[in-house]
């Protein structure tokens, strides 16, 4: 276990010693930043507390995150295979499976890390710049604002693994980063416009589509949603589903990197 | 000693590989014992890139077995790989990093590597200072240096280098070459290294295959000075006709003012003493070995690639 984590050392060397990963860490802090500025210089009717802030510093950094995460994903197996770095990587005491894993796992934390960063920073520059309201609850059941935010983004990481976890995927099966980058962001685009075409067609199996289920946390506010002529879904359906790709998509990405020969 | 008694530290045996119809390594079998440096040569595109390639499981064999230190590389990949450490064509190392990092990273997967190992193979390959700059500031011959040092990090049993030599200056290329040597005859090294550079080979080597379109050709021993073995000696005289004459029991012929013989090494020096003691001047003595680039043009009929 403690030489799995050397491994998993080795990747974050991998991903935080590139100056690439600053520069993301920096913009993201901007761009999360400039709309409280914007809000600060608005001559009347400035919002009352942090709670008008912060959410729209949510939604600008966690899409943020996402990318960068599908863009490290997508260079983590894709970018050793172009530089021919994978040869010497493979050639090591370890099965293909867990290197991959490390792969992964370094991913995953890289994701979680900057999600808690924009998470603190959203928080204490909305809080310095306009101070909380005890008072204010949001959501269907009238959370405070903190938890309510939390669980929210607990509910949107969701989506962004399993972006994550398809860039990955493509990134192992194309060995292109570019591919993985396009593929996954146009997933988290156009998802929603794919499927209400499928939707128009009537199908019954359309309800298991991928994109249906995607945004998991619009059962903060609703505990049913309806769509379309597919019925009522849950948030237990969705996150089967989600479970279900999860697992393929998974399954998938460990088989083809087992099996196949390093050539390049 | 007896060489079939020791175990090989390394063993192809029917090794094929076919990537949809076509046979890219047919049938290639062969060992290498513990401390010997095991030449692997044939023209670009012979599949000696291929071969390594199955060796140290980046690709795997359509049928055949490779076995390391006595572990199938199939299904003991770990235990097998574990006493190799190789270069794989170019030494392709994280070039955002420095080449210190690149150590450090290959450390890390080898459980038990002290740091002070790092510093050792620094020192070894001569990196000095520079090993603490980026690696995209290196020139080749410091890459080479780096995939060198990365590959001896754990001592390794088998040291398997694709083309090595690639990219390194005369004196890297000769610093090189000792340093093989001194591993494969101090440490009990076995060194595997392919090129087509056989002159190069030559110099390098116990023992050279000769691969070609993924069969293997022959496979010789190099140094032909070796006790026992005839070798053609040319001797550079004043009087070629006397010295032929002379030893005309040693069927010598001359050609201009040089001597041809072939005579087993040991007996040279007497040979050179007859003559002087005849009157006739000894110029020059030269063993003229039969070079590796006339035997693999022999035995590959001067074919290119197929």
């Amino acid at each position: 276990m403690f030489d799995f984590i050397q491994l998993i050392r080795n990747e974050n060397m991998k991903i935080y010693r590139r100056p690439r990963t600053w520069v993301m860490l920096g913009i993201l802090l901007v761009l999360t930043l400039a709309p409280s500025v914007l809000m600060m210089t608005l001559p009347d009717a400035g919002p009352d507390s942090m709670w008008s802030a912060f959410p729209v510093g949510m939604a600008i950094g966690f899409f943020l995150v996402t990318i960068y995460s599908v863009v490290v994903a997508a260079e983590t197996v894709a970018g050793e295979f172009s530089t021919g770095t994978i040869k010497l990587l493979m050639i090591r005491p370890w099965s293909r499976s867990k290197i991959l894993l490390s792969k992964y796992v370094s991913v995953v934390l890289f994701s979680l890390l900057f999600l808690l960063i924009l998470f603190v920073w959203n928080y204490l520059t909305t809080w310095l710049m306009f101070g909380g309201d005890p008072t204010y609850r949001v959501g269907a059941d009238n959370r405070s604002p903190l938890s309510y935010y939390m669980l929210q983004s607990v509910y949107k990481y969701i989506s962004l693994l399993m972006v994550v976890t398809l860039s990955f995927l493509i990134s192992t099966v194309f060995r292109s980063g570019s591919f993985a980058i396009g593929l996954a962001m146009f997933m988290l685009f156009a998802g929603q416009g794919i499927s209400s075409l499928f939707m128009m067609l009537g199908q019954k199996w359309a309800k298991y589509l991928l994109f249906l289920h995607m945004d998991v946390s619009r059962y903060l506010d609703e505990s049913v949603i309806r769509i379309g002529e597919l019925g009522e879904f849950t948030l237990s359906f969705s996150l089967t589903v989600l479970a279900v790709y999860y697992v393929v998509f998974i399954a998938l990405t460990w088989y083809i990197f087992n099996k196949r020969d390093i050539a390049t | 000693m007896h060489e079939s008694m020791r175990e090989p530290i390394v063993r192809l045996s029917n090794v094929t590989k076919r990537i949809g119809s076509r046979t890219i390594i047919d049938q290639l079998t062969l060992d290498v014992p513990p401390g010997e440096v095991f030449g692997f040569l044939g023209p670009n595109g012979s599949g000696k890139t291929t071969t390594i390639r199955m060796m140290v499981g980046l690709m795997r064999l359509t049928s055949g077995e490779i076995t390391i230190r006595g572990h199938r590389i199939s299904n003991e990949y770990e235990k097998a790989i574990r006493h190799v450490g190789a270069i794989v064509e170019n030494p392709e190392m994280y070039k955002y990093l420095s080449g210190y990092d690149n150590l450090l990273h290959y450390a890390r997967m080898f459980p038990g590597t002290p740091r002070q190992r790092i510093d050792e193979v620094v020192e070894l390959t001569g990196m000095g200072a520079r090993i603490h700059d980026k690696v995209k500031t290196y020139s080749l011959g410091m890459r080479q240096r780096l995939g060198v040092a990365q590959a001896i990090l754990h001592k390794p049993s088998l040291l398997i280098l694709d083309e090595p030599t690639n990219g390194l200056d005369p004196a890297g290329i000769r610093e090189l070459r000792d340093y093989l040597r001194r591993l494969a005859s101090e440490e009990g090294t076995s060194v595997f290294v392919s090129s087509h550079l056989l002159s190069e080979m030559e110099l390098m080597c116990d023992r050279v295959a000769i691969i070609q379109a993924g069969k293997l050709i022959d496979v010789r021993q190099i140094n032909a000075g070796a006790q026992g073995q005839a070798v053609q000696v040319a001797f550079e005289v004043d009087q070629p006709m006397e010295a032929t004459l002379l030893l005309a029991d040693l069927q010598a012929a001359h050609e201009g003012s040089r001597l041809l013989l072939t005579v087993e090494r040991e007996d040279i020096p007497q040979i050179n003493a007859r003559l002087v003691a005849a009157g006739i001047k000894v110029y020059g003595i030269r063993s003229h070995t039969k070079s590796l680039e006339d035997q693999f043009l022999e035995v590959t009929g001067g074919e290119q690639i197929v």
